[in-house]
This record gives C-alpha cells, structure tokens and sequence, in this order.
C-alpha cells in the first residue's frame, strides 16, 4: 500500500484510533462524561477526515476497500447516526451502569465494521465488515448485563448471525468456485450482462445464499425473525443502531452491486427480490397491526420499510437509486428519533416499550409526544415530513420502471401502517395515563441525567424531519452527485 | 431590496414562531410586543419597496431564491414576484395588518388565549405576504392554503363556543371546494406549459388553445369563487363573522378574501384570453352582489350585515374583471380594503362598548357616547356606498361606466339597483346603531363607554384613506395615477373612452342621485317612521323572509349535500363498516391468529426456530428459483 493510500484511508485510521484510545482511557478509571466526550471526538476526527480523502478523488486501495463518493456519503452517515446513538446512550447507561466504557469501544468499532462492508470490493472486506459489525453487537445487545432479557437477546442475536454467515460464506465459495474471482465488481457484472453462459445453477445457488446472508442482515421477509426478538431484548440506544447503522450498511452495498439485478427483470434473482420486497411490507406491517409493545411494533415497521426501500432498488435508474438513500436518510432519522423517545423514557428497571407507557405523555411531557407523533408521522409518510418524500420518491422511482404490483403492495400496506403509528399517536394524546405503579416514574429519572443529550439528538431529529420534508433539494442534489457512478 | 422583499414575509414568521414557543411563559407580560415588532417592520420594508416600485416604473422585481421542489421534470422555485399589482396589494394588506394588530391590543387583552392570537395573526401575515408576493402559482397555493388555515384558527379561536368551532369548520370544508378547482387548475397549466412560474406561462399563452385556457381560467375562478367568497360558494363567510371582530376586519374583509380577486388579476394574461371565462366571471359576480345585498336589508346582527356587504363588494370586483375594467376592480380592491376594514373595527368598537352585543335591535343614540367610532363609521359608510368624493364612489363609477362602455347594460343596471340597496342597507346599519333611543338594557347603557385610544387611533388612521383615497389615486376617472401605475400588468386592457363630461358625468350623476335615494329612504324607513319596514315586509311576507332566511342557502345545502352524505356516511357505517369491514378485519384478525397458532411452535422466542424459519425462507426460495428458472 502506498502513502497515498494511507491518505485515502484516514476516515479508517480515524475510527479505529478512537476505539483505542476509548478502550485505553477506560483502563484510568475515567468518568462516563469524558468517555462519550472522547467517543464524540473520535466521531467528529473522523467526519473531519471524510473531506479530505474526497478532496483526493475516488480511489482503490488495495483490492479490498474502495473510497469513492458513494462510500464517503455512507461513512459519514453511518457515523452521525453512530453520534446520535452514543448521546442517547449517555443518559440511558447513566441510569444503569457504572462503568460503560467498553460499551463505546464497542459501538465505534461496530461502526468501524459498517463502514468496512459500505467501502469493500472484495468477498473477503465485505465478510470481515460484517463480522466485525456483528461481534460488537453481540456484546452491545448484551452489555448491560444484569438483566436476563438483554443477555437472552445478545445470545440469540449471536446465534443467529452466525449461522447466516455461514450460508453467507457458503455461498462466496460457490460463486468463486464458478467465476473464480472475489471482486464484487465480477459478479455485479454478471447481472448487467444477464448471466449468459455463466447462469449455472451452481451460481445460482451460490447467490441465493449470499442473499440469506444479507435478507438476514436486512431483517427482511423470510429471513425477519429475529427482529422483534432482538429489537425489544436489546437496550433501545442498540436496538437504534441495528436498525440503522447495521442495516443501512448493508443497503449500500446491495445498492453498489445488486443494481444490475433492476436493469434485468426478468432475472430470477429480480423475481426473489420482489417476492421478497412485497412478503416484507405484507408480513411486516400486518403483524404490527396486532403488536402492543412498542419496541416490537417498530421491528415489524422497520421489515415494511426495508420492503419499500427494496422496491426502489429494484427500479431502474438514477432516480432510483436516489431514492434507495433518500428513503434511508429518512429511515434513519425517524428511527434515531423514535427509539431516542423509546431511550429517553426508559427507566432504570425497565425499557418503556408497552403501549401503556406512552398514555397521557401529552400532558406528562408535551415535547416529547410532539417529537415522537412528528416522528410517528413521518414513519406513516404524512406530508411535510420527510418520510412522506421518502416514499414520494419511491413510488415515483417504481412508477417510471412500471412496478405496478409492487406499487400496489406499497400503497395497501402503507395505510395499515398509518392504523398502527396513530395508535401510539392516540395513545399520547387522548387517553389517560394509567395509575402509575409507585415505583419512581422513569420520566423524573431521565430528566437526572444525560436528558439534555437525548433532548439534542431529539430536536435535530424533529428539526430533520421537518426541514426535508419541506425543502428535500440539497440532500436530493448531494445525492444524485453521489449515485453518479451506479450503473 | 432582494433581502427586504425576503424579510417581509419572514419577520412574521420568525415573529408567529417566537410568540407561539415564548409567548405564554417567557413574554406572558406583553406577549404581543414580538408579533407587534415583526408587522411594524414588516410595514416599513414594504413601503421602502412600494416606494422602489414606484420609482423604478414598470420595471418589475422577479427573482428566484432557491429551488423549492425537484422531482424530475418538475420543477418548482421559491420566488417573488413584486410589480405594481403586488406593491398595490402590499399597501393594503401591510397597513391593515399592522393597523389590525394594534387595535387587537386593546380588543383582545382581557382574552385567555392573548399572545396564541397574535401568534396566529403573524402566521397569518407570513402567509398573505407569501401569497401576494409569489411569482409561481405552486407559491401561490402555499400562501393560500396558508390563510385558509389561520382563517380557520381564528374563526374558531373561541373554540369551546360551539358556533364558533362550527363556523371554521364551515369555512374550511367550504373552501376545500374552491382549493379542488385550485389544485386542478395548478395540474393543468403544469400540463398545458411545462412550468408554474408566472413569466413562463403567460409568455406562451397564444400558443395554447383557447379551449384549454378557458379550462384553466374557469378552474382557477372555482378557487377563487371559494377564496372570495361569491355564490354559491359564499356560505362560509357570513358564519366566520363568529371569530373576533379584528379578524373579521383583517381577513374577512380587507385581506383573505381579496386573494381570489388578486388571484384572477394576476393571472390576466391568461384570463383574458378567455371570452368565455371572463363572461362567466362577470355574471357569478354580477350576480352575487345583488344577491348578497338582497341578504344584508334584513340581517340584524351588525357584522352579519357588513359580511354580506363584504360578499356584495367583493361581487363588485368581479365583475368589473368580468367586463374587462381591470384597473377598477384593483382600484376598488384597494379602496374596500380601507373602509371595508374601517367599518368592522368600528363595530367591534361599537360591540365592544356594548357588552358584546351584536344585535342592531338593541342599539341605538350611540352618536353622543361614542363620537369617535361615529365619524369615522359614518365616512366608512359614505365611501362604501360610494358617495361623492369618498373613495368608493370613484372606483364604483370606474366599474359601472366600465360595464356601461363595454355595453353589457344588463350588468350595469344590476349595478346600479345593488348601489342603491347596498345604500339603503348601509344607513339602515348607520341609523339603527347611532340614531334614536338607545334599545339596550339598563345595565348595558351604563357600561356604554368609547373604546381606547389604542381601538380609536386605528380607525382615525383607516378614516383618512377611505375619505381621500378616490381624490389622490382616481383622479381623473380612467387615466388616475392608479392607471398609469398599474398599466404594466393590464398591458394590453382595450380601453373604449367615453367622454366624462358627457356620457360619464351623466351616469356619475345618476348613481348619486341613486345613492342620495337609497340613504333618504333608509332615513324614512328606520328613523322617521319606524314602523315602515314592518309593514313592508307583511306585504310582501316571502320576499322578506326570502331575505330573512337567506335565500335558504343553508337549508338547500342541508338537504341537497349535508343530508345525503351524512345518509350516505349512515349507510357506509351500519352496512358497510359493521359488516363488510368489521367482518373482514375480525375474518383477518382470526386468520392471522390461527396464523399464529400455527406459526406457535416457531414464535416461542428461541434461537434454533428462528434458525430453522431461514432454513425455510432458503427452501421457499430455491423453489421460487426452480419455478422461474429460464422464464
């Protein structure tokens, strides 16, 4: 590797260098305060680090990683979602944990795995960002370790993740077996020229295992069981992370070198993602309809939103793959926003993830219910809310490519997300809290500490939400410079 | 003057914002001081650029800040657009703003809900602003949509009065009506020209057929059918008047409505390309203003009868846009503004010093107690019924004698009889309310008191305009400095000059000689022999309670719209919803539940299922491959 590539890979150094420095400060006993200071700061190095490498141009370094706008784009997204996620830790480990330091090791290094999978051209980044990603989030699901739940989470996220990476790798060797060639760009070529002779079903097989081992990274239908599990087992500052860092890593790759699935509809692996696209937004939003518990009622949307997000990948074009980052961008705020209100009610014994704990938060905490229903509105697409663009451009993306069944699907399931998201709406609003049980009420104790932390991530989430969902122009232009160089 | 122009809406935003989030704790001493900030700058800026505007003739202003929306081949830019229509609009809608928000101090202090009032009248502003100042009609459509919304937040501001939150609803659901024609006229000059942008449409229109101008110029008048309130759509208004008496001055007669007007004035290059829709629009508003004028004889709540004067007016406007005398209808637009605005706040003054009363039965002999609000009321009237030289009567005579050179003498007769009704209805409000012995209770008389100086100065300072205005802007009829100002927007208006000394002397002669009639006979009527309108009225029982009633507007959309949709809305409930529905969610909810009990084994929350349910999903796949393999 040359010096320039080093040059190239500064975001890299960044991440990494904090994740040692975090974990060293750790060993001196530090306080809570400067670990999240230190995180922050490593955070800020590294976004700082972004304009630099771009400054250089796009460029490859060593057959692994790839450095070009589109990665620097994700990286940059991934980490500020990652700093939204460290401020919502703060007050929440506040409350329970005395020494949460390797909790922050823990999250910049999973973040360093989520910016490994965005920048990798090879088999070989592609597994270990995944699995960097993962091992840190078994233990992150399970960090706050005195309760069984979240241990029971952490295992079965371990469980689960393994097994699939073994399909995943699997499925690697089939594909090398065949093409004999590790590039990612190898085999995103073998879509946009249609198979032709390499369409054996070695290859074929080989493919749909790698699938398995991204629809399991996606949460998406079949391969969604493990969501709702794991979205209310994990604290919610984690269950915010899996749901945005580790899945939208994911979606970026897919968008790099799956696009050439769109340009071929009638590919067979066009039909699984479609099939896939419209079990997630049927399965997803219908079994939200039945949930009463907050957190899992989020793991179904987030299958429904996945499936939206699919059904704009697979439409051809450059609006489309627009639309892919500006439905995550949306996602991703929303999200952030929805688990920081999650985060921010949590008291010390327990998530507050039933729907009874949000009754009456009107009146308790009437910023707080404007942020969660701003929030809430925007997952259901209500106008001048970013979610609401978000879909805008999906159905617009679908509807230039003629995905009419899909589009469809879209629609009629997105009423029924409207059904359950004004639930909790209600919920705030109208009825009555119920008589609280005589332990301290989490609110009096999130108000302690590291509130006003999860109240900044708050107000940029609302003000996020609000700002592109009425004047989505520059994000659309940053984007569409971005996605120049897909196919 | 870029950066004014931007800041005028923006002050009340920020203004609206700050007073909304601050304006109950941190500024619960004077919360009306930031609102207050905000429109008075506002009003300065929007001088400074009338002032720019007038110096730089026909030059107009017409940037674009930054594009708004993107969407492929749509797009949309966050513009403003100020020539000399908008300057005329911007004096009117800034100095009765302002004027408005002044006079809400004292009207509305002793009120719950102070500073969320003037909160809502900055968002209001901001919105008006927007609207009047747009150069695209997507902008356009924001600001009116805008209004339409603080026009229902104020209406119903006493929101735990039922009328009143029934009275904004009314206005709302009315006006989404006229918005439906708005919204499709938007869809279709986006279709027809490929931009919403002022310039670039009216630029192509001789390339467009006429059909489809007529089409568009049509849907745009539904908007404003709605927006101004003309019949049929006019049902709103007359129940808005259950908002506070300011916002009745503010919105309901010097501002909101007006936009519809505006509307159609600024789209005159399209309009008036159209024979077919400029006929229509005269006759909607021929029509309407006898109807309305017809209304306000026999109403005897006295905002009720300035309302229906307001509809009258505003019918007034439309037709001079009609009979293509687009000047006079401006010029009427921004006389009316003054005096129609000057009449409310006195009767809020008036109600005021009432108790809250709204009845003219029982008012009466209040020209002694309340000496200010009775001059300025008076001069008020005279230029509403457009005596000479108030200012109504100069830009009356501008519409009539426009109707009457075009040789549409059916409309202009219809104007003429309106002018002596709205005479007549006008002074029986005069005299009812300031003649004769006082009709209320004795523990109201007592209270009889004039209103506060902040209340009196506003209407002082709306008295000198609706006094003068016609002498300093009209003057010479057709060929006043209005004229010439405003000739670069109306370009290409063709204009038949009559002499005024002769053919226009005389019909100025004889609509005043109408006017003097219709006050004389409201003197006779209400103050000489006040037992006149009675017996008049059990002559002819159906044409007063024809009046009375309406025309049973209410009654005929009860029974011809309400009465069906809510059978409608029954049926949907009771056989649709109950059964249809209800049977199919409990049908999916017992399937999704036997679903689940089938699914139960996989659901117990342990990780080998889960592991097993993507062994599935790997096996549901490969089959889907096998299926499609080769297709």
């Amino acid at each position: 590797m040359t010096a320039a590539g080093v040059v190239t890979l500064l975001p890299f150094i960044a991440l990494t260098l904090s994740a040692v420095v975090v974990m060293l400060a750790g060993t001196f006993h530090t306080s809570h305060r400067l670990t999240v200071g230190l995180t922050l700061g490593g955070l800020a190095w590294t976004l700082a680090m972004l304009p630099v490498t771009a400054a250089r141009g796009g460029r490859q370094v060593t057959e692994l990683l790839l450095l070009d706008d589109y990665t620097l784009f994700f990286i940059g997204l991934l980490v500020l979602t990652t700093a939204g996620v460290v401020l919502l830790s703060y007050g929440y480990l506040e409350r329970r944990e005395s020494h949460p330091h390797d909790y922050y090791t823990l999250l910049l290094l999973a973040t360093l795995g989520g910016a490994t999978l965005v920048a990798s051209t090879h088999f070989a980044s592609f597994f270990l960002g995944l699995e960097v990603l993962s091992v840190s989030l078994y233990t992150l699901i399970a960090y706050p370790r005195l309760h069984a739940d979240f241990i029971e989470a952490g295992v079965k996220y371990l469980v689960l993740a393994a097994a699939t990476a073994a399909f995943l790798l699997f499925g690697m060797a089939l594909v090398y077996a065949e093409l004999g060639t590790m590039s990612l760009n190898g085999f995103a070529l073998l879509h946009v020229t249609g198979g032709g002779a390499a369409d054996t079903s070695l290859l074929v097989g080989g493919f749909v295992l790698i699938i398995v081992g991204i629809g399991f990274k996606l949460g998406v239908v079949p391969f969604h069981m493990w969501t709702p599990d794991i979205y209310q087992g994990a604290p919610a500052p984690v269950t915010a992370f899996v749901a945005t860092v580790s899945k939208g890593a994911m979606v970026a790759l897919l968008l790099r070198y799956f696009r050439g699935v769109s340009l071929n509809p009638h590919d067979t692996v066009w039909i699984v993602f479609a099939a896939i696209a419209a079990a997630s937004m049927i399965a997803g939003n219908l079994l939200a309809l039945l949930q009463s518990n907050v957190k899992r009622l989020l793991a179904y949307s987030s299958i429904a939103h996945l499936g939206y997000i699919l059904v704009a990948f697979l439409a051809v074009g450059r609006t489309a793959a627009v639309a892919v980052g500006f439905y995550l961008v949306a996602y991703f705020v929303t999200t952030l926003g929805a688990f920081g209100v999650v985060a921010e009610l949590s008291g010390a014994e327990r998530d507050a993830d039933r729907i009874d704990d949000y009754r009456g938060l009107a009146a308790r905490r009437p910023l707080l219910a404007a942020t969660f229903a701003l929030v809430l509105f925007s997952l259901a697409g209500i106008p001048l809310t970013v979610g609401f663009l978000g879909k805008f451009y999906v159905v617009n993306a679908g509807a230039r490519s003629q995905l009419w069944w899909l589009l469809i699907v879209l629609v009629a399931t997105s009423t029924i997300g409207l059904y359950y998201y004004t639930r909790i709406v209600v919920a705030m609003y109208v009825e009555q809290p119920q008589a609280l049980p005589s332990a301290p009420r989490p609110a009096r104790l999130g108000a302690i500490a590291g509130s006003r932390a999860s109240d900044a991530v708050l107000i940029v989430v609302a003000g996020l939400v609000l700002f592109l969902g009425i004047y989505p122009a520059p994000l659309i232009r940053l984007l569409e410079h971005v996605v120049a160089g897909l196919p | 003057m870029h950066t004014m122009i931007v800041l005028i809406p923006l002050l009340p935003l920020a203004g609206f914002v700050v007073t909304l989030l601050l304006g109950k704790r941190v500024l619960s001493a004077r919360p009306e001081v930031v609102s207050l900030a905000a429109v008075t700058a506002s009003w300065v800026l929007s001088m400074i650029v009338v002032a720019h505007v007038f110096g730089a003739h026909d030059k107009a202003i017409d940037f674009n800040l930054f594009t708004w929306v993107s969407a492929g081949s749509f797009h949309v830019q966050w513009g403003y657009l100020v020539d000399s229509l908008a300057a005329v609009m911007l004096i009117v809608v800034s100095t009765i703003g302002m004027l408005v928000h002044y006079y809400s101090i004292g009207y509305m202090r002793s009120d719950g809900g102070y500073y969320r009032f003037f909160a809502y009248l900055n968002l209001f502003m901001f919105a008006m602003f927007t609207l009047i100042l747009a150069n695209n009609y997507l902008l356009v459509f924001l600001g009116w949509e805008g209004v339409g919304l603080c026009s229902y937040l104020l209406i119903s501001f006493w929101f735990h009065k039922k009328s009143a939150s029934q009275a904004g609803k009314k206005a709302f659901l009315v006006n989404r009506i006229g918005d439906w024609g708005f919204t499709l006229g938007l869809f279709l000059i986006f279709t027809t020209f490929g931009s919403l942008q002022f310039g670039q449409v009216f630029a192509k229109v001789s390339l467009v057929s006429p059909g489809l101008v007529t089409w568009i110029s049509l849907l745009l008048f539904v908007g404003a059918v709605g927006k101004s309130a003309q019949f049929p759509l006019h049902v709103w208004l007359p129940d808005a008047m259950e908002g506070p008496t300011p916002v009745s001055a503010l919105i309901h007669a010097a501002t909101m409505v007006n936009a519809g007007v505006y509307m159609i004035a600024r789209s005159y290059p399209l309009v008036s390309h159209s024979h077919t829709a400029m006929l229509v629009v005269m006759i909607v508003g021929t029509f309407t203003a006898i109807y309305a004028a017809c209304i306000a004889l026999t109403q005897n709540d006295i905002k009720k009868v300035i309302a229906y004067s307001t509809i009258s007016s505003l019918g007034f406007m439309f037709m001079a846009l009609g009979a293509g005398a687009w000047v006079a209808a401006i010029f009427y637009l921004f006389a009316h503004g003054f005096f129609k605005g000057l009449l409310f706040l006195g009767s809020g003054s008036v109600i005021h010093s009432m108790s809250g009363e709204q009845d003219m039965r029982r008012m009466g002999g209040l020209r002694k107690k309340l000496p200010l609000t009775f001059w300025t009321m008076l001069i008020g009237a005279l230029a509403n019924v457009g005596m000479f030289p108030f200012a109504g009567f100069w830009a009356k005579d501008e519409i009539l004698g426009g109707d009457f050179s075009a040789h549409y003498y059916i409309v202009w007769a219809v104007g003429i009889v309106t002018a002596f009704v709205t005479a007549l209805f006008m002074f029986r409000l005069m005299f009812l309310t300031f003649w004769g012995e006082n009709r209320a209770s004795a523990e109201v008389q007592r209270h009889i008191h004039e209103s506060p100086r902040v209340m009196t100065v506003p209407l002082v300072i709306l008295a000198i305009p609706a006094a003068v205005l016609g002498l300093v802007v009209g003057l010479p009829p057709d060929g006043g400095w209005l004229h010439t100002f405003l000739q670069p927007v109306f370009f290409n208006v063709e204009k038949e000059h009559f002499a005024w000394a002769g053919t226009g002397g005389g019909l100025m002669a004889l609509s005043l000689v109408v006017v003097a009639l219709g006050i004389s006979t409201a003197y006779v009527a209400y103050l000489r022999r006040p037992g006149l309108p009675a017996r008049a009225a059990a002559r002819v029982p159906w044409a007063y309670e024809a009046s009375y009633h309406k025309f049973y507007m209410d009654e005929f959309y009860n029974a011809a719209v309400i009465r069906p949709v809510m059978g409608f809305a029954m049926w949907l409930w009771a056989f649709v919803d109950v059964r249809v529905i209800d049977g199919a969610v409990n049908g999916l909810a017992w399937l999704w539940g036997a679903f689940g009990r089938v699914l139960r084994p996989l659901q117990t929350g342990r990780a080998q299922s889960y592991a097993f349910g993507v062994f599935a999903g790997l096996f549901v796949l490969i089959i889907l491959i096998r299926y499609f393999w080769g297709a």
